[in-house]
């Protein structure tokens, strides 16, 4: 493989549970509350080192949305997604902004998350 | 006047030439028809030529008989004197350029004043060059008290620049020289000829044409042709006056001479030692020794002859992650992972520290030609441009994450590349972004480009798209895109030798070699059937 082009970022740190590969800041949450299949997801201003998947319209518990599916650039497991465009007004704020799936990754501590399946598809 | 007619062409044209001071005789009473058939009528003649007409036939005419003379061809400049009944220059102007290699000084000075120069300040400067010469020559000869009296009379009249009189002044005082100059190398300043080159970029160019104007305009022409030439890859002397110059997509390598997977090329040596992966090397300046850094561990010196580790660079405590030699090739410099740079002698005893965020875990390190300048990636989206000798700090800062760059050979420009996809040229020393380039595909990789081609006209880079892109430096237009890997392309360089060659390493674990489409027969050992080229001929 090439050589991976990774930020390191410094502070608290949200990272990849397989490869610890930095994704985001404690810092650029914007909210806690956000759900998705596997438990728990939080939404953040930016993540890096994260590369996109094929662009899809999702329809989600508050809407439609355009959305890409985010992987880690090193293991490429799956990490969350990007909402890239809103249909409904009241959910523009999201555009741009990243989710992280807390299962998907280590917490600022190291810690993984587990949580009980739940019956919803993704999002809150 | 100035017309001739028909009827007396013989009569005017041995009038004209007689003050040329020399017979042209046979050029205009010998011939009959040929020459003289055509009517020459300064009212009918046109007074600009050319298709748009901004060319003046007067001016185009003397330039073209300067550059006659210039050429060694004195009886075509004399008869095209005549034949067009336009003459380079006044006989006054004659008589002053013969007074002058004469060494006639008094006369040319008179003369000088004859030409009817309207800017006094010329005529001051060029009696002041005069004057000058007729001194040093007058030293010369040993001829002191002369030498004095013309000093004090005559140059002081034309009092130009007293720092000069000084100068003059410390020459007769101390013959032997001041300042390590001896006498001899200020008289030898210069010749008769060279003082007539000297007044000729004095005088307007309308009185006396300037030499070798009409080469110099071609030039410029040729120079603009080749600049705007996107694809111009070649040596100077394929460029011919007679058509415009374009290139066509030929002289840009475009196909793969080699793949290299253990085919073509053996391997010399296995060097071992690094625990961690390499992730540069860098050759020396005298191409004997190699410089390998593993990530985040040390750096490690080879020969390249025998294949040993020569020497061991490292730390206690944090891992180098980058290395560079210093042009002189007694030091070697490294990027630390605590953001450090350090400088070691080749026998690893370690010189200088630079602390305080001087470059980053991912950084290259690049050292400008004269040795003094370091530069690296400092923060996410800045360069530091670091004097190691004064301190003194510059610095390039982009809107978006830098993921590598490269310095021109000449050490003026630097090649940045974006983690948005962008490669922007910066001149380093106004701090200007002066292009972009744009086309590949970056994602996961630290992907290469590099400066290459005739003149480092073009800019190359891989790209994720299995790849390798070329543009045109200047334009920035994308000029080629050659496929073939079947990986991510993360890395090219072109040949600093041999402006036809392009090698790059892809994710399909094979390096090509790239080269011309048709070989021409200037480069032995090549031939144009097959992809392959026995003894890597091509290789240099």
């Amino acid at each position: 493989m090439g050589r991976l082009f990774l930020i390191n970022l410094e502070g608290y740190i949200y990272s990849c549970k397989f490869c610890h590969t930095h994704f985001a800041r404690v810092d650029d949450i914007i909210s806690k509350s956000f759900h998705c299949r596997y438990g728990k997801a939080y939404l953040f201003d930016k993540v890096v080192n994260v590369i996109d998947g094929e662009i899809e319209e999702r329809m989600m518990i508050t809407g439609l949305h355009t959305v890409v599916d985010i992987f880690c650039v090193s293991c490429g497991s799956i990490v969350g997604w990007k909402y890239m465009f809103a249909y409904e007004r009241t959910q523009k704020y999201k555009e741009g902004k990243f989710i992280l799936e807390r299962f998907k990754v280590l917490g600022p501590d190291g810690s993984l998350y587990m949580a009980a399946p739940q019956d919803d598809a993704e999002d809150a | 006047m100035g017309g001739v007619e028909d009827e007396e062409p013989a009569l005017k044209r041995m009038r004209l030439s007689s003050y040329n001071g020399s017979s042209s005789v046979e050029c205009t009473v010998g011939s009959s028809s040929g020459l003289m058939a055509r009517p020459l009528s300064a009212e009918g003649e046109d007074e600009v030529i050319g298709s748009t007409g901004i060319i003046k036939r007067r001016e185009f005419v003397r330039i073209i008989t300067k550059a006659l003379y210039s050429l060694g061809y004195k009886k075509s400049g004399e008869h095209l004197e005549e034949e067009s009944g336009i003459p380079l220059q006044s006989s006054v102007v004659n008589v002053f350029m013969q007074k002058i290699l004469d060494g006639d000084w008094d006369e040319s000075l008179a003369t000088l004043n004859k030409i009817g120069l309207h800017d006094e300040g010329i005529v001051r400067a060029a009696s002041f060059l005069i004057l000058e010469q007729k001194f040093f020559e007058l030293l010369d000869g040993d001829k002191v008290m002369d030498a004095l009296k013309t000093l004090r009379t005559e140059i002081t009249q034309h009092c130009v620049d007293s720092t000069r009189i000084r100068e003059l002044t410390s020459c007769i005082v101390s013959p032997s020289g001041l300042n390590g100059l001896s006498r001899r190398e200020l008289v030898r300043v210069r010749t008769r000829l060279k003082l007539l080159e000297e007044l000729q970029k004095l005088i307007p160019p309308n009185v006396m044409v300037p030499e070798k104007r009409l080469e110099r305009l071609v030039e410029i022409a040729l120079i603009f042709q080749r600049e705007a030439c996107m694809f111009h890859n070649s040596l100077d002397k394929e460029i011919s006056v007679y058509s415009d110059h374009h290139c066509g997509k030929t002289q840009i390598p475009s196909r793969t001479l080699q793949v290299d997977t253990n085919g073509g090329l053996s391997i010399k040596h296995k060097l071992c030692g690094h625990q961690k992966p390499v992730s540069s090397a860098s050759w020396s300046p005298n191409g004997q020794e190699l410089l390998t850094c593993g990530v985040e561990e040390a750096v490690r010196r080879w020969d390249v002859s025998t294949g040993k580790c020569l020497q061991v660079y490292e730390k206690n405590g944090p891992g180098l992650i980058s290395c560079a030699w210093l042009p002189c090739g007694n030091y070697i410099l490294s990027g630390l992972n605590d953001k450090s740079i350090c400088m070691w002698e080749l026998d690893g005893k370690e010189v200088e520290s630079w602390k305080e965020e001087k470059t980053l875990k991912i950084s290259d390190l690049e050292i400008t030609g004269d040795g003094e300048h370091i530069i690296s990636i400092c923060k996410e989206n800045v360069i530091l441009l670091f004097n190691k000798e004064t301190n003194d700090e510059r610095f390039i800062e982009e809107d978006e994450i830098i993921t590598s760059f490269c310095l021109s050979k000449d050490s003026r420009f630097l090649l940045i590349n974006l983690l948005n996809q962008e490669i922007h040229l910066w001149n380093i020393g106004d701090l200007q972004l002066v292009r972009k380039y744009k086309s590949h595909k970056r994602a996961r990789f630290v992907i290469r480009s590099c400066f290459g081609g005739f003149r480092q006209s073009f800019i190359a880079s891989g790209s994720e798209d299995s790849q390798v892109y070329i543009w045109h430096r200047n334009s920035e237009d994308l000029v080629d895109v050659l496929p073939g890997h079947s990986g991510a392309v993360n890395c090219v360089s072109w040949n600093p030798a041999n402006p036809h060659m392009l090698a790059s390493a892809s994710d399909d674990r094979t390096i090509r070699i790239w080269g011309l489409k048709c070989l021409n027969v200037k480069y032995p050992n090549a031939y144009s059937n097959g992809n392959h080229h026995s003894n890597g001929g091509e290789l240099r």
